[in-house]
């Protein structure tokens, strides 16, 4: 009987093709829209959560009070016997199989100068452990066309430093570190050299001197290559200063992060920030291979740490938690998503039941005749709601192979763009693959749209007086 | 339930009499009748243009005889439709009893209705009314269908009613591939497809030519008499009258007479089974 009453739905439709078919472009084209939009909104996702998961870690372990008020004084929430707590969480079996990378960081504020051109400013300071660090930037879960290069601290020297690509533009070290001149546009004023400007200190200028001077051939930087002076406070408040070889100016993404980041090696800034003290970190990263392992993994690393530091302030922090940014852009993206889904959605219902209100118009007589043969109201509703079905089913099938179709043209296309607040071209893509449920959750909502639409008009069809319907001209 | 003795007979002359609520119109003295197929007993109708109320129907009383082909003669706007409509349970009276095969459809919901509809009567409608996305084949099937009847059982039903109406060549060809009067075959085989007890058929020649109209007549009179089904058949055409063994005259909504045959149908050698249209 259903296979019946679906052949029938069909055949009914194709009555009027015209009709049917202008539905049906209608639903595919709707089904297409949000499911290109939901690619859309699935690449911007993917991409913002790499270059995050890239750059931090999926979880955080950190001081409790750190997130909230270490940006104040990040060396006074350091951990301290931080490398018993990454040996403990990397013994851990069930961490080890989800697990990428369990790092340390060390975060802190400083000024960076370029005293040779006297400028300066402030940055944040990270240490981080090079060679993990090389091996984070690999995580690409998501199969996204955005590869990082390799770390430029990666083998380089204990003095050696990567800053954003703003601080090199703000220190004045473009032209050396070969910064692209769209990162670094060149000045067209006239600005005041270190001739004219004001003398530096006495007493950081010959801290510096000192600095450079200890180095094995401190005072010239090799080529692509560039000093700076990086003046932090030390956690008891006296300030230290690190004279660093700019070896790279990398772009960090976001343009807020370009014009402070300065990342040196691990054990640099902690000589920095720590002096002669234990040293410590403000967080410890862990990168894990899939980001639905959070959960568990949290879970897991709270466990270990309650064994290993029992009665520590720690807190276990997602990156979601940590970059704020992430999780208001995503709900931005929802409710736009939201807001296309339900306008489509509107203009499906409709359409679809437009179309079914002139079948029922069309067809009155054939439901008086369909009735006095024997078929019951609920038989009438059926046979319209069946066509709803019919044709959300094959609108909405249409929709999902055309976006799949486009998409799959798009990304061959292999654009880029650059999102609002970033810094650097990222892939535009429409990811649909591995999305089932955005794919499925768009067709059976478009599907139960049309066939909502339709069922007022079979209401009314199955309601029709039976000799008023035959009557019908 | 009490039906009229002016509108029962059996054994009836030839004749047009003026119906009469008084005195049974055949007093002879004869076997008690069959059961009748359907009675309406003191039936109103009328229907309601926007503030004002048309009666149709003004107290009619009327027993279908089974196995007996009755033709409702009248002018347009007589009520014959009317009737026929309430004889086929497809409306309802504003006043008055409609039995059909021994129920009261008043007391049937609309679903049971439908049930009884399907199960006891056939329709063939001035239009054919088919459905024109099934084939010839699928039209005459679709009662079937609807009455769960296993496929290969429909097929062979379905068969032998194409064979019946002559349209064995003509069975996956769609209602818009057919002439008027092959449409009208396909509606009889339709309406007979489930044996109900009644076809109602409401000027089912009205849209067709005078000779492929008297073929239709033909058609239902033997399919009438093999089958023993009742008909009911009506018609503003004088032209049908020889074929009617009882004669309704209808005007204004008030049946003016009726004139009975006097001998029985035929007897039938051919009873539909189980495996037979």
């Amino acid at each position: 009987m259903t296979a019946s009453l679906l052949s029938l739905a069909l055949r009914n439709l194709l009555r009027n093709r015209r009709r049917s078919l202008a539905t049906l472009l209608a639903l595919a084209i709707g089904a297409s829209a949000i499911l290109i939009f939901g690619g859309y909104t699935t690449n911007l996702r993917y991409t913002l959560q790499t270059a995050y998961v890239r750059a931090g870690g999926h979880l955080q372990i950190q001081h409790r009070d750190f997130f909230h008020y270490g940006s104040g004084n990040p060396a006074a929430y350091g951990l301290a016997r931080y490398e018993a707590l990454i040996r403990a969480l990397q013994a851990d079996p069930e961490l080890a199989a989800m697990t990428v990378a369990i790092t340390p960081m060390l975060q802190f504020g400083g000024v960076a100068g370029n005293y040779d051109a006297g400028v300066s400013r402030t940055v944040i300071g990270t240490g981080y452990v090079p060679a993990d660090v090389n091996r984070m930037r690999q995580w690409n879960e998501h199969g996204l066309r955005y590869e990082r290069p390799p770390f430029p601290l990666d083998g380089a020297g204990p003095d050696a430093a990567v800053i954003g690509q703003g601080v090199a533009r703000v220190l004045q070290l473009c032209e050396p570190l070969n910064v692209p001149p769209e990162a670094c546009p060149r000045p067209t004023a006239s600005r005041a050299g270190p001739a004219t400007g004001p003398a530096l200190g006495d007493d950081i200028a010959a801290l510096a001197a000192a600095e450079a001077g200890a180095r094995p051939g401190g005072g010239a930087a090799p080529a692509g290559t560039a000093r700076i002076e990086l003046l932090a406070s030390q956690v008891r408040g006296a300030p230290n200063v690190a004279a660093l070889t700019v070896v790279a100016a990398e772009s960090q993404g976001f343009k807020e992060l370009d014009e402070i980041a300065l990342i040196l090696p691990l054990a640099q800034a902690q000589k920095l920030v720590y002096g002669r003290s234990e040293p410590r970190v403000t967080s410890i990263l862990v990168q894990l291979q899939r980001t639905a392992q959070m959960p568990a993994a949290q879970a897991r690393i709270e466990a270990v740490l309650a064994q290993a530091a029992p009665g520590e302030p720690l807190a276990v922090l997602g990156f979601q938690a940590l970059n704020p940014f992430y999780v208001q852009s995503q709900q931005m993206f929802d409710t736009i998503f939201g807001f296309i889904f339900a306008l489509i959605g509107g203009i499906v219902l409709f359409t679809v039941g437009n179309t079914m209100n002139a079948a029922v118009i069309e067809r009155t007589v054939e439901v008086g005749t369909l009735r006095a043969i024997g078929l019951r109201q609920q038989g009438i509703r059926r046979l319209f709601i069946a066509e709803g079905l019919v044709l959300g089913v094959v609108g909405a099938l249409a929709g999902v192979a055309f976006a799949f179709a486009f998409a799959t043209v798009f990304n061959a296309a292999s654009l880029t763009w650059v999102p609002p607040g970033a810094s650097e071209p990222l892939p535009l893509s429409i990811i649909l693959q591995g999305r089932p449920g955005l794919v499925v959750g768009i067709t059976v909502g478009l599907i139960a749209i049309a066939v909502a639409s339709a069922w007022w008009p079979a209401r009314r069809a199955s309601g029709l007086k039976i000799v008023e319907a035959l009557r019908h001209v | 339930m009490s039906v009229p003795a002016s509108a029962v007979a059996s054994g009836a002359p030839a004749t047009l009499a003026p119906a009469t609520h008084a005195a049974p119109l055949h007093a002879s003295a004869s076997p008690a009748p069959p059961e009748p197929v359907a009675v309406l007993a003191g039936v109103h109708k009328a229907y309601q243009m926007d503030d004002v109320s048309v009666p149709v129907l003004q107290g009619i009383d009327l027993l279908v005889r089974p196995g007996h082909f009755t033709v409702v003669l009248g002018p347009s706007g007589s009520g014959k439709t009317t009737m026929l409509n309430l004889l086929g349970c497809i409306d309802r009276p504003d006043q008055g009893q409609v039995t059909v095969a021994g129920t009261d459809i008043g007391t049937l919901n609309d679903d049971q209705l439908a049930d009884f509809r399907a199960a006891n009567i056939g329709f063939i409608f001035q239009s054919f009314n088919l459905i024109p996305v099934l084939s010839t084949f699928e039209n005459i099937e679709y009662p079937l269908v609807l009455a769960g009847m296993e496929p290969a059982r429909r097929a062979r039903r379905v068969t032998k009613l194409l064979e019946l109406v002559g349209l064995s060549d003509r069975a996956k060809n769609l209602p818009g591939q057919l002439s008027g009067g092959q449409r009208q075959r396909v509606a009889i085989a339709r309406a007979l497809a489930r044996k109900p007890r009644l076809v109602i058929a409401d000027e089912p020649t009205a849209n067709l030519d005078s000779r492929t109209g008297e073929a239709i007549l033909t058609l239902m009179r033997m399919m009438q008499v093999r089958y023993r089904i009742s008909f009911v058949f009506s018609s503003h055409d004088r032209s049908v009258l020889k074929a009617a063994d009882d004669l309704i005259l209808l005007r204004d909504g008030v049946i003016r007479a009726v004139r009975r045959k006097a001998a029985p149908p035929p007897p039938l050698d051919t009873v539909p089974g189980e495996d037979e249209a």
